[in-house]
């Protein structure tokens, strides 16, 4: 029986030999043609369509220039620092000619990102930051703590620059977010007569935990509250649910940081008073343009800002905001 | 005579193994008869077969002359065959009433069916006696035995015209064994033909009138039991004649070993005391529920005392297991199913649980050692399997308590506490069970033996032991005992409280 | 008698069965390996792959040998993720607040002392489940849910709700890179040998366990208890010890599996364990670990964890989205226990059929 066992296992191992000897490696020289630059795009995530901007814009630079090929991967598991590390590894194994890379966490990856370089695949940093240490091509992103100081003059701007407001924050350490919760407290504190009562609750990665974190803090200080800032998509849709489902639709200011379909209609309905806008295509379609151009060693700035807008009831429906709110996305 | 079910030249194999090779078999109505065979013989396979569980690999059988091929046990019950099995197979959480209806089509809720179902079920019930008990009770709530005629209810709901009963006595305490006998009796009267199995011969004496005998998968022999003597029948069993059922091992009694001292537990035993001496085999008669059990368990330190103390060789001895299994006690627990036998596990790795320091040296085992060592002990008390590394669950029940007997075996005790070692195993296996425990004490082993069946307890005992709710109302050495004045000892002092 | 499959009938099955977890493994790997030579890369059967893959897959394997005693013994382990990841915060805030720079003399010390606080926060949670499951005799799963979130508050606490990032510089450069798999051999501990340190350690941690089961009476003990716990307790095995020394036990491979989570990622974060103690789990019954107890192989839990990292990794080759990695790896979890199912004769039906058909 034993024996059985043995012949089988042998069988198998002298299959996968052969059919790996006998293999069809013609067809895949085409893939990897010398002339195509293949570039891996890795998001933190891939279910919210703030990535599938991102993509987008990648797609586009990649067919303007031509030959380039991407590889879009996010992590299997979202927002999980250890599954990002595989792929980017997979994404080296697969012999990659550059990766683009928004960093889960600023220190998790610099190793991963550091054993690229060390493979002769050059990296650039999209969205958020990465720790000192890799030589990285570029940075390109919002500049989130500007974002977050136009997020804190608006709201200024809508509770009459004195009153009571909540910052609620995202995950920690992740970079982008916590620059723009910087940007807004520093902003903030140029308004004597405005004190923020709570900025040390984190809403987490999903709509569901920003509600409910959302619906205790507005519990908590409920008739005082005049403001609330959102620093992210997610976090914004539950706030917004949690703001309406308490009646306080209006009353309490919310400014929103990225936009999402009922953020937009908040906005437009007057429960929302303004949207920190990015450009995800942009900032897609700028790390690919640069990655190339690094390839083909051209110098390319550290640091290239994407821009950030802030959208209001007044100028939703003028360009670029309405563009920005609506970006095109990658299906 | 016209036979009422007709099995004729019936075969069934699973796999290499043949269970029933051209079996043939009549029961007629208004009669009783006894399946009779060792475990291993093929009557469960028979009667599964008859309750539809099983099909037939070849074979014919018929009712009333017409054929009969179950297609399942629901199918097999519309034709009028019901089976009573050995293990309760009822659901504890359901009343009395849906287990009964249970898998009985028709009984979609609604008033007009409920009223009707209720009269059906009250009819079974009164049938078994248990007009006294309401319909709706929980089942679970009730005794073992009443459970038994709750079973036996559901086969009379669906007009069975044919009941199998599969060693239903086995876990009956004996007056409840005699209200089983007497429905047993109703039905025969009423026109039904009972198979009743049963591994106790007084048992059959006592209630069947026909026999049938099967040996490995054949049918060796049939007919009625009063043309047949015990030891003929037991011949047919085992293939061979037995001279002696109770194999006598001489063996010396010597001084007292273990003290038992108002031992008392909650809510047995209470207040035992006993003195149990060196190449003695002391036996413990009573009902279940008496406390004979509770008392191994005890004296085992499985479960808590309350007060009094055991000693052994004027050695108090520490209330934890292992420490009274080093100190030289070994139980042989009666429930060899969930507690006797890690079941999925192999006959080594079973024999060698708990007796691992015989081949380890600072918690290192020696494989060879132990293979060597379990393979010494399946010769030794003759283990009937392929290889010792079979897994326990596929050896037949005798076996297993073999399995079970042998790891005490090799703990190398001096005092053997012995719960039911009997119960469930053939004729052939008890012998040698009897056997063994006489070897045990011509060693100058302690040996207390607690069984339900009194003849075996007279036969192998050097004293017996009467315990009645709780207490050892009398002890006596065995030639002043017999079965009726045990019977009466045991029951005499449960009407005095 | 028997109305079970006979054994002699089942033995052909079993052998097979048995190797069951290692041939699935070899034809994923195949598998794989053609499509990605056909549509993909080209690149899923390199070595460096197999070093990505191992790599990974030790991360899952040396927190699932000790869950692979656990469930031998009966029990369950739902908290080991959270504890993992409460080992690594501790081990960072270690590296942050009370180490030196690794260059510095002296720093060894300091080194140890830091591994050793991170190791023991995992044999101190190993233990508490342990106690409380022993003395309170409740069940397992209950048990270790509620330490689940007792490890991710606790950790959240000592992380002040937030990511724990070491001192660079205090990390040694051995364990920096435990978990390197790039090119450069001076990273590896045997240059000539470039296999990922976390590798090594997994292989090494699996053979101790192994034999700790297969040869010591104590891993027999606990196979005896896995089975039942009533024989074993008949048996004079003192089942609430043995059960709580499995507990400690595992929580010592918790241990090791954060410290290799901790090289990887180089942070604490305790809310990063939440889903991983399936991912445990999943490995040690890919590999034929039985959740009632009694049954599971050293082996095979590792041969489940390179599976659940190979079909990830292929999937990433083959550009398959990730939703459909989740279904294939799902798949692919209830047909190895569906596999494992009809060693033990089950389902009952498909056997009777074949049995009387």
């Amino acid at each position: 029986m034993k024996r059985a066992a043995n012949c089988l296992l042998l069988f198998t191992s002298a299959m996968l030999a052969a059919t790996l000897l006998s293999g069809c490696k013609p067809s895949s020289t085409s893939h990897t043609g010398s002339d195509t630059v293949r570039l891996a795009v890795i998001p933190k995530g891939t279910s919210h369509e703030f990535w599938k901007s991102v993509h987008f814009g990648a797609q586009k630079a990649a067919t303007e220039i031509g030959d380039v090929e991407i590889i879009w991967r996010g992590p299997v598991v979202e927002s999980d620092t250890g599954s990002q590390i595989e792929v980017v590894k997979d994404m080296i194994t697969m012999g990659v000619d550059g990766i683009v890379l928004a960093p889960n966490q600023k220190g998790g990856l610099v190793d991963a990102v550091d054993e690229a370089i060390g493979e002769d695949i050059p990296v650039v940093i999209f969205d958020s930051g990465l720790d000192d240490g890799p030589k990285i091509v570029s940075y390109v992103a919002t500049n989130n703590f500007k974002g977050g100081q136009m997020a804190g003059d608006a709201m200024a701007k809508a509770i009459g620059e004195k009153g009571n407001v909540i910052l609620l924050r995202y995950l920690a350490g992740s970079e982008s977010t916590e620059q723009r919760e910087e940007g807004f407290l520093d902003a903030i504190a140029k308004y004597p007569d405005i004190t923020v009562v709570s900025s040390d609750e984190y809403a987490g990665d999903n709509a569901t935990k920003a509600k409910e974190k959302a619906d205790q803090l507005i519990q908590l200080h409920g008739e005082t509250l005049d403001g609330m800032f959102a620093v992210c998509e997610p976090n914004a849709n539950g706030t917004l649910e949690a703001i309406k489902n308490a009646g306080m639709a209006g009353k309490i200011k919310l400014i929103a940081f990225d936009p999402s379909d009922a953020l937009i209609k908040a906005l437009r309905d007057g429960h929302c008073h303004g949207i920190v806008l990015q450009d995800p295509v942009q900032m897609g379609y700028l790390s690919v343009i640069s990655l190339v151009d690094s390839i083909n060693g051209k110098s390319i700035p550290e640091f290239q800002s994407t821009g950030e807008y802030l959208a209001t009831q007044d100028n939703m429906d003028g360009e670029p905001i309405k563009q920005l709110l609506k970006p095109e996305l990658m299906e | 005579m016209n036979a009422l079910l007709e099995v004729s030249r019936i075969s069934k194999r699973f796999g290499p193994t043949i269970a029933l090779d051209n079996v043939s078999m009549t029961a007629q109505a208004g009669r009783v008869l006894a399946l009779i065979g060792e475990n291993g013989a093929g009557k469960s396979t028979l009667l599964k077969t008859l309750s539809g569980a099983h099909r037939p690999d070849h074979g014919t059988m018929s009712i009333d002359g017409q054929s009969y091929r179950p297609a399942g046990p629901i199918d097999a019950r519309s034709r009028g065959v019901a089976i009573v099995y050995q293990e309760l197979t009822l659901a504890p959480d359901l009343s009395i009433e849906d287990n009964i209806m249970l898998g009985r089509s028709g009984t979609v809720a609604g008033t007009l069916l409920r009223s009707r179902q209720r009269q059906r079920v009250q009819k079974a019930m009164d049938q078994v006696g248990l007009s006294s008990i309401s319909p709706k009770a929980r089942t679970g709530d009730q005794s073992v035995a009443t459970q038994q005629l709750i079973e036996v209810a559901r086969a009379l709901v669906s007009d069975a015209k044919i009941i199998l009963f599969d060693e239903p006595t086995s876990s009956l305490p004996a007056a409840d064994v005699d209200r089983l006998f007497q429905i047993v009796d109703t039905l025969r009267s009423r026109g039904l033909a009972i198979i009743y199995i049963s591994h106790f011969l007084e048992e059959v004496r006592r209630i069947a009138d026909d026999y049938a005998v099967l040996r490995d998968g054949h049918s060796v022999g049939a007919g009625q039991l009063s043309q047949i003597s015990d030891d003929q029948i037991i011949s047919l069993m085992v293939g061979r004649d037995v001279d002696d059922l109770f194999p006598a091992v001489p063996h010396e009694i010597g001084s007292a070993r273990l003290d038992i001292d108002r031992l008392t537990a909650a809510p047995v035993p209470h207040n035992v005391s006993l003195s149990l001496r060196r190449g003695e085999i002391f036996g413990v008669a009573g009902l279940v529920g008496a406390g004979r059990t509770e008392l191994l368990r005890c004296l085992f330190a499985m479960q808590p005392t309350r007060s009094g103390t055991v000693r052994l060789d004027g050695r108090p001895l520490p209330q934890r297991i292992n420490a009274r299994r080093r100190a030289g006690l070994g139980l042989l627990s009666e429930d060899r199913k969930t507690e006797g036998l890690a079941q999925n596990l192999s006959i080594t790795e079973n024999l060698s649980m708990g007796n691992h320091q015989r081949y380890s040296t600072l918690g290192c085992l020696n494989l060879n050692a132990r293979s060597e060592d379990a393979k010494r002990w399946i010769e030794k008390v003759e283990i009937k399997a392929q290889h010792p590394n079979q897994c326990v669950a596929e050896l037949s029940g005798g076996n297993q308590q073999k399995v079970a007997l042998a790891r005490l075996l090799a703990q190398d005790a001096e005092i053997y506490l012995l719960d039911e070692p009997t119960k469930g195993i053939d004729v052939g296996t008890k012998a040698e069970i009897y056997r063994i425990m006489g070897q045990l004490a011509a060693q100058g082993k302690t040996v207390v033996f607690v069984s339900s069946y009194l003849p075996e307890l007279l036969a192998v005992c050097d004293r017996v032991g009467v315990m009645s709710r709780g207490r050892m109302t009398e002890v006596r050495v065995t030639k002043d005992w017999n079965e009726e004045e045990l019977m009466l000892a045991a029951l005499a002092a449960t009407e005095d409280e | 008698m028997s109305d079970r499959p006979t054994p002699n009938h089942r033995a052909r099955w079993s052998v097979l069965l048995r190797h069951g977890p290692s041939l699935a493994l070899l034809f994923i790997i195949a598998l794989f390996a053609l499509l990605d030579w056909q549509f993909g890369s080209g690149r899923f059967f390199s070595s460096r792959n197999a070093g990505v893959i191992v790599n990974s897959a030790a991360l899952v394997a040396v927190p699932a040998l000790g869950m692979t005693m656990i469930i031998i013994a009966g029990g369950i382990d739902l908290s080991a993720g959270t504890a993992l990841t409460l080992c690594g915060t501790v081990m960072a805030i270690a590296f942050r607040d009370y180490t030196i720079p690794a260059d510095q003399a002296g720093a060894a010390t300091w080194i140890a002392l830091a591994l050793a606080l991170g190791l023991g926060v995992g044999i101190l949670c190993g233990l508490i489940n342990g106690l409380i499951i022993s003395l309170s005799e409740m069940v397992p799963f209950i048990v270790t849910l509620g330490t689940m979130t007792i490890f991710l508050g606790v950790g959240q606490v000592l992380a002040e709700e937030s990511t724990v990032y070491p001192q660079n510089t205090h990390l040694p450069d051995w364990l920096r890179y435990l978990c390197y798999t790039g090119s450069n051999t001076d990273y590896y501990w045997f240059s000539f040998l470039p296999i990922p340190s976390s590798a090594l350690i997994a292989i090494v941690l699996g053979i101790a366990v192994a034999l700790l089961m297969h040869f010591t009476v104590f891993g027999r003990n606990i196979v005896a208890i896995g089975s039942n716990p009533l024989t074993a307790r008949l048996c004079g095995i003192r089942v609430g010890l043995t059960t709580t020394w499995v507990y400690a036990l595992a929580g010592v491979f918790v241990g090791l599996g954060a410290l290799l989570y901790f090289a990887n990622v180089k942070n604490g974060n305790p809310s990063d364990g939440t889903g991983k103690e399936l991912e445990i789990i999943a490995a040690v019954v890919l590999g034929g670990g039985s959740l009632s107890g009694g049954r599971g192989s050293i082996l095979g839990t590792i041969v489940g964890a390179l599976i659940i990292k190979t079909i990830s990794s292929g999937c990433t080759m083959l550009s398959i989205p990730n939703t459909y990695t989740h279904i294939i790896i799902g798949v692919i979890i209830i047909i190895a226990v569906l596999i494992d199912g009809l060693r033990n004769g089950k389902p009952k039906w498909l056997f009777a059929r074949l049995a009387s058909g």
